[in-house]
């Protein structure tokens, strides 16, 4: 999968061709949801548009290199409403990302729970209603 | 010379009984409660089940382990125990969604193709609801997909036009009765699923019940009839707080923005 670095971070992002992955779109049914594993890594993108915002995480990959997953967030509206911003997460920053893989084995998956390296831990949503 | 008073006289007590027949039920309706002004934004109370928004942790420790990112929705653990009674015909057609979407595939989920959820599914509001409200017209705005529906209230009935046009939102009228909003909805798209995943034929129609159970409450309870796919009414009561002030902006939602970058 190739995922394309277009979007918020570089100035040729409208006519990038990269040799990088396409972000696809998944809805929750592409991902194991009762599952949840745990990567730290450096933030290469973070997208924040709908119907899904984006961040691309750079990750240990066990063999001594790199990968880059790319994990897949709730819409804009529900972040703002979360505490989220659109400048929140920054570029290279280190990140831990609590997700749900996706069920092909791809490098994706469905956010659960953002934690910043100070600590500051970015929800999926803010509390219940009631 | 006494016939022209007596004309006028007359006149005046036809006019005055003209004011008096008017003004009676104006009066009377006046003095009968107005209906409840539902103008506002509420958000969905427990969409999820318990458990998928995990607490702050409190202070000094880690944070909860989580056990899932989203609701199950492929169908993996078979129909729920308040799912729709699908008739074998129409349970055929769900075992063809399931499969799809245990297989991870998004050929039958119409949100992930930036399509509205349709009736009665989109009254889960699951990101949140917008209602404007005027006495002949009720719209309610989903920021999920920035789908909406209107409710007339003028007392039009569908044309033969609007029946032969089925849309995602289906065509609705309602009436109030009290404190309640009764509406029905029919022309209903049948590529919509009635609780996010079982299919409905073009037949299906919607009653529903929309009131206050508290101040701050809105119910909207939902019987659905389809005489084709389903064995006997679905009923469903979708729950909704108002929003507190300063979390009462819903958003653009522009569902396909992020596509133009999709595989």
């Amino acid at each position: 999968m190739r995922i394309r670095y277009a979007g918020l971070i570089t100035a040729f992002a409208a006519a990038s061709f990269f040799a990088t992955p396409a972000l696809p779109h998944h809805s929750n049914v592409a991902f194991e949801v009762n599952k949840i594993i745990t990567l730290t890594g450096e933030v290469t993108e973070f997208r924040w548009v709908n119907p899904h915002t984006w961040i691309g995480v750079n990750v240990d990959d066990g063999k001594g290199g790199k990968a880059v997953w790319a994990i897949e967030g709730r819409a804009p509206g529900v972040l703002l409403r979360a505490g989220w911003s659109k400048n929140f997460i920054k570029l290279g920053e280190t990140v831990t990302i609590d997700f749900s893989p996706a069920k092909d084995g791809s490098k994706t998956g469905l956010v659960a729970r953002v934690t910043k390296a100070d600590g500051t831990i970015l929800a999926n949503a803010g509390p219940p209603q009631d | 010379m006494n016939l022209d008073k007596t004309m006028l006289a007359a006149r005046w007590g036809l006019a005055l009984l003209g004011v008096c027949a008017v003004s009676s039920p104006l009066l009377a309706q006046a003095a009968a409660a107005a209906p409840p002004d539902l103008t506002g934004v509420y958000y969905p109370i427990m969409p999820f089940p318990p458990g998928l928004v995990p607490p702050r942790p409190a202070e000094g420790q880690p944070p909860p382990k989580l056990r899932a990112s989203a609701p199950l929705a492929d169908g993996s653990q078979g129909r729920g125990r308040n799912a729709p009674s699908l008739t074998p015909e129409y349970m055929a057609k769900w075992e063809v969604v399931r499969k799809s979407r245990m297989s991870g595939s998004s050929e039958y989920d119409a949100s992930a193709k930036c399509l509205p959820l349709g009736m009665p599914n989109m009254m889960v509001m699951f990101l949140g609801m917008e209602v404007m409200q005027n006495k002949d017209k009720i719209t309610m705005f989903s920021e999920l997909n920035d789908s909406l529906r209107r409710v007339y209230l003028d007392g039009r009935k569908p044309s033969q036009k609007v029946l032969d046009d089925p849309t995602y939102a289906g065509y609705s009228t309602g009436h109030w009765e009290g404190d309640t909003l009764v509406v029905d909805t029919v022309a209903l798209h049948p590529g919509s699923f009635i609780d996010g995943m079982s299919p409905h034929s073009d037949q299906m129609t919607v009653h529903e019940t929309i009131r206050f159970a508290e101040p701050t409450l809105l119910e909207d309870h939902v019987t659905v009839t389809d005489p084709k796919a389903l064995t006997k009414p679905w009923e469903n009561t979708y729950r909704y707080r108002r929003a507190k002030p300063g979390k009462d902006e819903l958003r653009e939602f522009a569902c396909p923005e992020g596509l133009a970058d999709a595989k």
